[in-house]
């Protein structure tokens, strides 16, 4: 049932082949602008997590002045980028009363829900939309895919801590309060979502777009949905509820369908030779995927950091999310020891598992800050892909030997497109995850009519201008 | 599952006394617990009622005193001391979601740590007996209830293997939908990301299933889609022939008529589209892949307004059954057998059970199950210290998981006692992995045989290599690992986690700590009060055996050099010296085991958690098996035939009403 996904990488990187050089295709804002308005690239919104938090004092920075010049040994890998990060400190966690026993099943769930389960129907899945949920509802109506779900375990684990259902453990991304969103853990799945039959181009040839998509299959789908309905009206109400899922779902299906037309059309237009108005030429040197042979965990890391990227610069959608790693028990033998991510964790300040609990937050933030920096080096617009972006790296644990929660470790990386005033490292701020959430969206852009889960406010002194 | 308890050798510190007394209270309490009463699930409506009303009566009389006396001051409206309350529980004791509450109440009152020593007042031993049983006979509260059974989708197992069962494509087809949990932790949910693959293989299923588009079509297309319409006849009409005869299938039930329409609908598409009748029923096939009445297991009729409990329809129940044990869609005499509306009769459903566990498909009741339960599903993907055990190749690893899976397998095809997973003295073994039992030189080839074990300390679960070594660290063993494994996974104990701020252990020396063997280091937490609660009842199980190494090799010495000491006592005062000795003990608690494996098996079969009234429903089933030699056969005819898995709940509780309700 569970399957190793080293090797299922492996096979799969294989069927990729060699490598890839997709050359920089620039179709942002396709949609949502009117024709005269001044081109401006949308912000994209990307999240990346490592379960069980920090070691808080080679986390944090000494001093903000000291922050760009000598940052902590574990931001060492961001130093290229450092002018484009923002770290906060005194964001808190979310408080997990009646629910305190269930730490490890709440780091992830609570970390863009900033809400708690239902303490009353635990074993049912009660939590609240996702912040890159909320985004993805607002601007996923303008590409081919609404969002971007990663994961680099299965999301199979199984544990049962305070009568929560399971998938607690290993979902962030809630598509409504009862719907978790699964994350795709192959990288071939993902490109082949993201480009094979979306008309963009591979290895610099002509959009390899399989077969375009059937012209009666929106017809066919619209018949199918309006059967559903049917059958949703001869059925009881908990059936009902579970229909509306699929109702849901095949309208987002449809949905893509369009766009995916949509882009065809367009691809076809450029090639007859008709320009498209936000179409902006670009000077970055086009994007290159390589496929590692090996099978570390780094490269695969890399591999999705890469699609990610990739799929922001060619706008197939605006919103990502990786759960770079589960809070289940997993092992780096990459860095030389075969412990448990969790064990470390609960060091007890033995030098020797401190360090291995080190060595694990640099390597994570390590696949970040290369994501991070192949964005800041793509030239688009007037900046940069990352000026664009507002890319959120965090634990849903400050220290993981105590399940602290006090102030949880966020950087932000990316001006959001003006929004965001980085290079800094601000002390002192006072709000919790949920107020950092609400006031990423708002400076995305997304209008949210009500804060995320536990906020009670934006921040605005992590805003431009303040 | 147990990777997230921290190791023996690294407590953390303190700073949430209060909520920790309370862990090991239960802890400490539970394990010690005798057996609860057992009652038979079916007992009489009266008595039940009977029951319900005196259960009712002592929880106003004695119960809510007692909490507004000696716990509310701490756990009230005012203070929620742990963040634990009784402010909800009490208005509502019977909910499932108070349960645990109750019962962790009950082991603290029991263990003397509740309410604290400083407390002003303090119950009586009487009245804390009291509160104790009422604990236990709580599950009366609960009404008759199956619970809910809303439409499932299939998962991506069953998906695979109803496809081709259907139209005989490799089930390779789903590799890229994404993993799923089996079971009482199935998600049964949809998400966009999944719709868009079922169309992706729908698409690629008509492809590489069917022969290329308007050309003579294949076996498969003459078997699905009937012979081409016959001169004279109107093309729709011989579509509505194919349309329910794929239906039929590929729904696991009869279609309806509004349903069958909607597909004529996309056959109309195609024809007006200039397709030709085969290419417009590919369409149509393709339109019933995606359909929820496909990928969902959905009841055949409407549902009657006013119920609120219903008997499963025959078809849904043919597939419920044929989904837990086969982990696909009903055969025909199954079907059969639903078209009748017999399948319900238990004698019949019994039969049935039967008849699918003697087929090799009922191989996904381990892969689904068994592999999960005995925790080998995770072999495959673990990480071993490659220096220490180079020999864990994914042959052996396959290996092991093979040994386990045909040693369930025996235990079920040839309806033995349950208690041979415990105490049984035979194997299956092939040449890699006889090296692991040294017995490379009396077994060879890689075929897996069934092999009758010598070594008493051998044969069962607990001397599985599989099973040892995934409840091993990667590079060593963990005895607290192993004991939390045998208590929660063979005896069905409820162990807490560790406390997240346990104090901390005196600092150890290094040099001093670096000659101690596993044992010894283990222990050494025992010295602290605060570990020693818990760890004294888990520890000893992990130490009996310590005598297999992290992979489950015997070994005399550990890797320090320190002799192995696998002597231990269980609560009761039953000594042990040997993994034979423990197995012995272990054996005799049939009631346990049976419990458990019933208890987890029924989750499985429900997909879910249990909640109140199961735990009558298991008491019912824990007897019949105790009744019946505790045959496995029994256990699995007795959860298909229970009540929460032949009906379904259809509404919420108190949720809103599908329809007015009929007047009586």
């Amino acid at each position: 049932m569970e399957k190793n996904w080293l090797i299922d990488r492996r096979t799969c990187l294989r069927g990729l082949g060699a490598s890839l050089a997709l050359p920089l295709l620039e179709t942002m804002g396709w949609a949502e602008q009117p024709k005269a308005a001044p081109y401006k690239p949308p912000v994209r919104l990307g999240f990346m997590y490592m379960p069980h938090g920090v070691i808080p004092d080679q986390f944090w920075p000494t001093s903000p002045e000291t922050f760009l010049s000598s940052p902590p040994p574990c931001l060492e890998s961001l130093r290229p980028v450092l002018e484009q990060c923002l770290l906060m400190k005194g964001i808190s966690g979310i408080p997990i009363a009646p629910l305190s026993g269930a730490p490890h099943a709440l780091e992830l769930s609570t970390w863009l829900t900033a809400t708690l389960p239902d303490a009353n129907r635990r074993s049912q899945i009660n939590i609240a939309i996702s912040a890159d949920q909320i985004a993805a509802n607002y601007v996923g109506a303008f590409t081919a895919l609404p969002s971007l779900e990663l994961a680099t375990m299965p999301q199979t684990h199984k544990e049962n801590q305070e009568g929560l259902n399971e998938a607690y453990y290993s979902h962030c991304s809630f598509r409504s309060p009862t719907q978790p969103v699964p994350a795709e853990t192959n990288p071939r799945s993902v490109f082949n979502r993201l480009f094979k039959d979306g008309g963009a181009s591979l290895g610099g040839m002509k959009a390899k777009t399989a077969a375009p998509p059937d012209p009666l299959e929106r017809g066919m789908l619209d018949l199918v949905l309006g059967g559903a309905k049917d059958l949703r009206k001869k059925l009881s109400y908990n059936d009902q509820h579970k229909l509306d899922e699929y109702l849901d779902c095949v309208r987002s299906l449809e949905r893509r369908i369009a766009a995916i037309e949509f882009r065809q059309k367009e691809a076809a237009l450029e090639a007859a030779g008709v320009s498209v108005s936000k179409r902006k030429t670009s000077d970055s040197p086009p994007i290159e995927i390589k496929i590692p042979e090996g099978d570390k965990r780094s490269e695969y890391m890399k591999v999705m950091c890469d699609l990610t990227v990739l799929a922001f610069q060619t706008d197939t959608t605006r919103v990502s999310t990786y759960i770079g790693s589960t809070p289940n028990g997993v092992s780096y033998p990459e860095l030389g020891f075969t412990d448990q991510h969790h064990s470390v964790t609960h060091h007890n300040n033995q030098a020797e598992k401190v360090d291995k609990v080190m060595k694990i937050s640099e390597f994570n933030l390590t696949q970040f800050a290369y994501m991070v920096e192949r964005m800041h080096n793509l030239k688009e617009g007037e900046g940069t892909l990352l000026d664009n972006c507002i890319m959120m790296w965090g634990s849903g644990l400050e220290d993981g030997n105590k399940h602290s929660r006090e102030n949880l470790p966020f950087i932000i990386a990316g001006r959001g497109g003006g929004s965001i005033n980085t290079g800094r490292f601000l002390t002192g701020v006072s709000g919790n995850q949920g107020d950092l959430l609400s006031t990423l969206l708002t400076c995305a852009g997304i209008p949210i009519d009500r804060l995320v889960g536990i906020a009670t406010k934006q921040l605005p002194e992590i805003m431009a201008g303040a | 599952m147990l990777n997230t308890r921290h190791s023996p050798e690294m407590p953390a510190p303190l700073t949430q006394k209060c909520r920790l007394f309370a862990w090991l209270a239960l802890a400490g309490a539970s394990w010690l617990m005798p057996l609860q009463a057992q009652t038979p699930s079916e007992a009489p409506a009266l008595d039940l009622a009977a029951t319900q009303a005196a259960t009712k009566k002592t929880f106003q009389e004695k119960i809510v005193p007692f909490v507004s006396t000696y716990c509310t001051d701490c756990h009230g409206d005012k203070k929620q001391k742990g963040g634990m309350t009784f402010r909800s529980a009490i208005k509502n004791p019977g909910a499932s979601a108070f349960r645990k509450q109750w019962k962790l109440s009950a082991a603290s009152l029991k263990a003397h740590d509740m309410p604290p020593e400083d407390a002003s007042k303090q119950p009586s031993p009487e009245e804390v007996k009291v509160f104790t049983d009422w604990v236990t006979e709580m599950k009366y509260l609960s009404p008759k209830d199956p619970g809910v059974f809303v439409i499932r989708r299939l998962n991506k197992v069953e998906y695979a293997n109803t496809l081709k069962d259907l139209l005989g494509v490799p089930p390779e087809i789903a590799t890229d939908l994404p993993e799923e949990v089996f079971g009482a932790g199935y998600l049964n949910s949809l998400s966009p990301l999944l719709m868009e693959q079922y169309l992706a293989i729908a698409n690629g299923v008509l492809k590489s299933a069917l022969a290329p588009e308007d050309a003579q079509p294949n076996a498969l297309e003459k078997r699905l889609f009937g012979p081409p319409p016959a001169p004279g006849t109107h093309p729709r009409e011989a579509a509505r022939e194919a349309v329910h005869s794929l239906t039929r299938k590929a729904f696991r039930r009869p279609a309806s008529e509004a349903e069958t329409e909607v597909l004529l609908q996309v056959f109309d598409l195609a024809a007006q589209n200039g397709k030709s009748y085969a290419t417009s029923l590919r369409l149509v096939l393709k339109a019933i892949l995606v359909s929820p009445q496909f990928l969902f297991i959905t009841p055949s009729g409407e549902t009657q307004p006013g119920s609120d409990i219903v008997p499963l329809d025959d078809h849904q129940l043919a597939s419920r059954l044929s989904y837990l044990l086969w982990a696909t869609m009903p055969d025909a005499e199954l079907a059969a057998l639903a078209d009748a509306g017999t399948l319900r009769e238990p004698e019949i459903l019994s039969g049935q059970a039967a008849r699918l566990l003697a087929d090799p498909r009922s191989r996904a009741l381990f892969d689904g199950f068994g592999a999960q339960w005995l925790g080998v599903g995770k072999l495959a993907s673990k990480t071993f210290d490659t220096a220490k055990f180079p020999q864990m190749t994914s042959e052996l690893r396959a290996a092991m998981y093979d040994e386990a899976r045909l040693f369930f397998e025996n235990i079920t095809r040839e309806n033995r006692s349950l208690v041979t997973f415990v105490d049984g003295d035979y194997t299956f073994l092939n040449e890699t992995l006889a090296p692991v039992y040294g017995l490379e030189r009396e077994i060879t080839g890689p075929q897996m045989r069934k092999v009758t074990l010598k070594d008493p300390n051998r044969g069962g679960i607990l001397g599985m290599p599989g099973v040892l070594a995934t409840t091993s660290f990667p590079n060593r063993t963990s005895p607290v690992n192993r004991g939390v494994w045998v208590l929660e996974q063979v005896l069905g104990e409820h162990v807490p986690l560790a406390p997240p701020n346990v104090p901390a252990l005196e600092k150890q020396d290094k040099k001093k700590v670096a000659n101690l063997t596993m044992r010894q280091r283990t222990e050494l937490h025992r010295t602290n009060a605060v570990c020693a609660n818990c760890h004294k009842i888990l520890d000893p199980i992990g130490f009996g055996l310590e005598n297999f190494d992290a992979i489950g090799r015997w070994r005399e010495q550990d890797e320090n050099g320190g002799a192995i000491d696998a002597a231990g006592e269980l609560p009761g005062a039953k000594h042990f010296a040997t993994p034979a000795e423990l197995k012995k003990i272990l054996a005799t608690r049939t009631d346990d085991l049976s419990r458990n494996l019933s208890e987890k098996l029924l989750a499985y079969a429900l997909c879910r958690q249990l909640e109140g009234y199961d735990e009558i429903v298991v008491d019912g089933i824990t007897d019949a098996v105790r009744k019946d030699g505790f045959r496995m056969q029994t256990l699995l005819t007795q959860i298909v035939t229970s009540y929460p898995f032949t009906h379904r709940r259809i509404q919420e509780q108190g949720g809103p009403s599908n329809g007015k309700k009929l007047a009586n």
